[in-house]
């Protein structure tokens, strides 16, 4: 295997669910060594989840499994038991990093907390990743993606002004944890030198997810107001065309006479109610039903490449089937094949970033305890005797 | 005083707007010298977005300055060579260079990868346009709203029934973060082996990342999911219940059976928890517009952060939804510190920022200096990192290669008149 950007950075992974998975998967497509340590016999809850293959359950088929635990090893160990965390210190000293995402008192109360860990290894990296960090009187409460979204701040803003607020996407607030999950430790593991540097780094999910927004409180702060949810009206707008959606958000001036040029009707440039923007907002419906009367049968694609050739921020809005299709995904390929035993060849989202010198590669999920052997036996020095016997105890 | 991860670390940024400052602000939290690049012809297009119209209005963009805190600011003019060569002397002591315009921008200015390595090899460098580098639409025009929507995140996302909705503006800080986290990879190769490399990331696929569940359901079963609101695709009840007052609403989320229990006992065991239509997680699933009903009508009567707080000494995932107004009086933000209080001169005062969303135990991070004004950092940077003298520097301004007035500013609104006419397009008190 070629020299990978991450080459040589040894993870040992007790993450679980999607957050941490995501920031260890990051770190192990560019290149480092991350083992993953499922419980035995059920393993991480993800595999549960789901999509399977014509909706049967799979221990080793699960989807969002699959694609969120991409080149890690895996191997089991019982936390709970004495030998599993002994095994697991045995680990510790041959790594740099640990990442996990438990509720905070899991660790402790384990006897596995950083201040047990650096002693076994003073300059290991733990990087702790949970709902709200590991201190603050909200420390040990309970949470999911929506919980998140709902505390953020953002979840207030979004949808229609007249119902609940809505939240976006699935598990959204989860991938942005990861990826400051993936900065942190690395910025940790840079900043290491001399044998020293080794320190506890403290992710909190409500705190990361809550920078993904244009600083509105700031807003709030300067001048005492906020942005009002106010749905996707005009001149916001996901419009329906004849084979899907297209999509914009056209604020300005220059844009309502590019559009209207889009639209063969330059006519409306003159019309003495569309005049302002501040007129346009005001017969917004109306302005959409021009829009929508045009694209009634226009195909996404023509009139995506019909408003980018006046050089106006006019997208397509394609479901799953339309993104495969996307012409610039195909000449990038952006998308790539991944043999897994249980699904066979299936295509999964490719590189988030593409490195000239060391390309990010494409590796599948591992089958339930599949390098113990390899990790506990040829890492760690224990007989085939020793695996046996942590078989019988539960332990693996 | 302790030291912080990325000490030593020197990047020169020419990102504009607010996906590829994202990025670099990122970098200046952990420690590295952000040397960001405007110009008095362009400043950052962000001051603007934000900006007030009143004659400094370019200082008031909240979004500018949150997203360019800890770094310096300079100007120069890349369409002058004079200035291209001050930008590559900097690049000949940097370690990083971060842009993200359309492709050919860079190229026209003889500032592209190929050209920068000559100067310093090990360079890394980081561009991060809205289509990545190569391919078809590589020189499209994109903003953060173009690509979430062409992620594929608004077809999954709507009220069950409805039109596919947005957030707007998620897709640029997402890439950011992607962005720094690649910067980061490529710092990890070059501290290891010396040797730097050309970062290539597309805002689309970075975005398109946060969509392995939908993506893997159609390989799988050539399924195109639809919108489902708030719902969970099997956990129930899962949703944005009102509380009492205007626009007041909780969240709640049960994952399990124990959950479920430990929920009905938390709110007294009324009969319609008994109800066999509601026995499990699957049933629950099945009748959870009647199950939605029946729990918004206990909400609706209690305020949002009893609920919170009943609920969650029960073991229920359940919490407030916070507007951002909400936000500094939040007890666990207080406790955590997690607003700095920030001083900035051009905005009269003092105002809480948002710092770093993580904690290192030995390297603590701290907002350091609040963004800069334009061209704020000229004679420090050009004197500290190029030894330029005052001589060489009262030239520049003068041939305004170098500046801190921008030029052509339009607007001339006073403040009082300029917040009011905000607030009636945005706001909400």
């Amino acid at each position: 295997m070629s020299e990978q950007a991450l080459s040589g950075l040894r993870v040992l992974d007790l993450t679980h669910h999607v957050a941490g998975p995501f920031c260890t998967k990051i770190l192990a497509d560019y290149g480092a060594d991350v083992v993953k340590v499922e419980r035995p016999g059920e393993g991480d809850p993800t595999r549960a989840v789901g999509p399977f293959i014509n909706d049967k359950p799979a221990l080793e088929g699960g989807g969002l499994f699959l694609y969120l635990n991409t080149n890690k090893k895996g191997i089991t160990l019982d936390l709970k038991s004495k030998t599993g965390a002994s095994v697991l210190t045995e680990l510790v000293k041959q790594s740099d990093v640990l990442i996990e995402n438990f509720s905070p008192r899991v660790m402790p109360g384990l006897g596995l907390d950083y201040k047990a860990l650096k002693k076994v290894n003073p300059n290991l990296i733990m990087t702790s990743i949970s709902n709200f960090g590991q201190t603050g009187p909200y420390r040990d409460y309970k949470a999911t993606d929506l919980t998140i979204w709902g505390l953020s701040g953002i979840l207030y803003e979004c949808g229609e002004p007249d119902r609940e607020p809505l939240k976006m996407g699935y598990n959204v607030s989860e991938y942005v944890a990861g990826l400051y999950g993936a900065l942190v430790t690395l910025a940790g593991d840079y900043y290491r030198h001399d044998s020293k540097g080794g320190q506890h780094i403290d992710v909190s999910i409500w705190e990361t997810f809550h920078t993904m927004q244009p600083t509105m409180t700031l807003v709030f702060a300067y001048a005492g107001f906020f942005r009002r949810r106010a749905g996707i009206h005009f001149p916001w707008g996901i419009l329906p065309c004849e084979d899907g959606y297209v999509g914009f958000y056209l604020p300005t001036q220059a844009h309502w006479e590019l559009l209207c040029t889009l639209l063969g009707q330059n006519e409306l440039r003159d019309r003495p109610e569309y005049e302002t923007p501040m007129l346009r907002e005001e017969r917004r419906d109306e302005i959409s039903g021009i829009i929508v009367e045009w694209l009634r049968d226009r195909k996404m694609n023509d009139v995506f490449h019909a408003a980018q050739e006046l050089r106006l921020p006019l997208t397509m809005v394609p479901n799953a089937r339309q993104i495969f299709d996307n012409e610039q995904h195909k000449y990038r390929e952006y998308f790539v094949e991944v043999d897994h035993p249980a699904t066979g060849k299936l295509l999964y989202p490719g590189a988030p970033f593409r490195l000239s010198e060391t390309p990010w590669q494409a590796g599948r999920a591992p089958l339930l305890g599949e390098h113990n052997e390899e990790v506990l036996c040829g890492r760690l020095g224990h007989s085939k005797q020793d695996l046996d016997k942590f078989k019988k105890e539960g332990v693996i | 005083m302790s030291e912080l991860p990325l000490q030593g670390v020197r990047v020169i940024d020419s990102c504009i707007y607010w996906a590829g400052p994202m990025a670099t602000v990122l970098l200046a939290d952990l420690g590295a010298e952000i040397i960001k690049v405007e110009s008095i012809q362009r400043i950052d297009f962000l001051r603007l977005l934000g900006g007030w119209p009143t004659p400094d209005g370019y200082e008031w963009s909240a979004v500018f300055n949150g997203a360019n805190r800890n770094k310096y600011g300079i100007t120069l003019n890349l369409n002058q060579e004079k200035g291209r060569d001050i930008f590559k002397r900097l690049v000949a002591v940097g370690d990083v260079v971060t842009e993200n315009f359309s492709p050919r921008v860079m190229e026209n200015w003889g500032l592209a990868y190929k050209d920068l390595i000559k100067i310093r090899p090990d360079v890394v460098m980081l561009s991060m346009p809205g289509f990545g580098t190569t391919g078809p639409l590589r020189n499209y025009v994109t903003f953060g709203p173009n690509v979430e929507m062409i992620s594929g995140m608004p077809i999954i996302s709507g009220y069950p029934g409805g039109p596919p909705m947005m957030t707007g503006y998620i897709a640029d800080p997402a890439a950011g973060l992607m962005g720094a986290v690649a910067v980061m990879t490529a710092l990890q190769h070059r501290k290891r082996t010396g040797k730097g490399q050309h970062i290539d990331l597309s805002q689309m696929e970075a975005m398109t990342t946060f969509m392995g569940e939908a993506l893997m359901d159609f390989v799988m079963n050539n399924r195109v999911r639809s919108r489902r609101g708030n719902r969970h695709h099997c956990e129930a009840p899962y949703g944005v219940y009102p509380c009492k007052g205007d626009d007041q609403w909780i969240t709640i989320t049960i994952s399990s059976e124990e959950e479920w229990k430990s929920f009905c006992d938390a709110i007294g065991n009324p009969h319609w928890t008994t109800d066999p239509r509601f026995s499990d997680g699957p049933s629950r699933c099945e009748n959870h517009d009647a199950l939605d009903k029946l729990i918004g009508e206990w909400t609706v009567e209690r305020e949002k952060k009893d609920v919170m707080q009943q609920l969650q000494k029960a073991g229920v995932a359940a919490a407030s939804v916070l507007s951002f107004a909400e936000m500094f009086d939040e007890p666990h933000f207080v406790d955590r510190g997690f607003f700095e209080m920030v001083t900035r001169a051009a905005n009269n005062g003092t105002h809480p920022l948002a710092g770093f969303p993580a904690k290192f135990s030995e390297t603590p991070l701290s907002i350091r200096r609040p963004a800069p004004t334009v061209g704020q950092d000229n004679e420090h940077v050009l004197k500290t990192v190029l030894n330029m003298s005052d001589d060489e520097i009262n030239q520049l301004a003068e041939e305004e290669i170098i500046g801190t007035n921008p030029q052509g500013w339009p607007y001339a609104m006073d403040e009082e008149e300029a917040i009011s006419r905000l607030k009636g397009i945005h706001g909400k008190d």
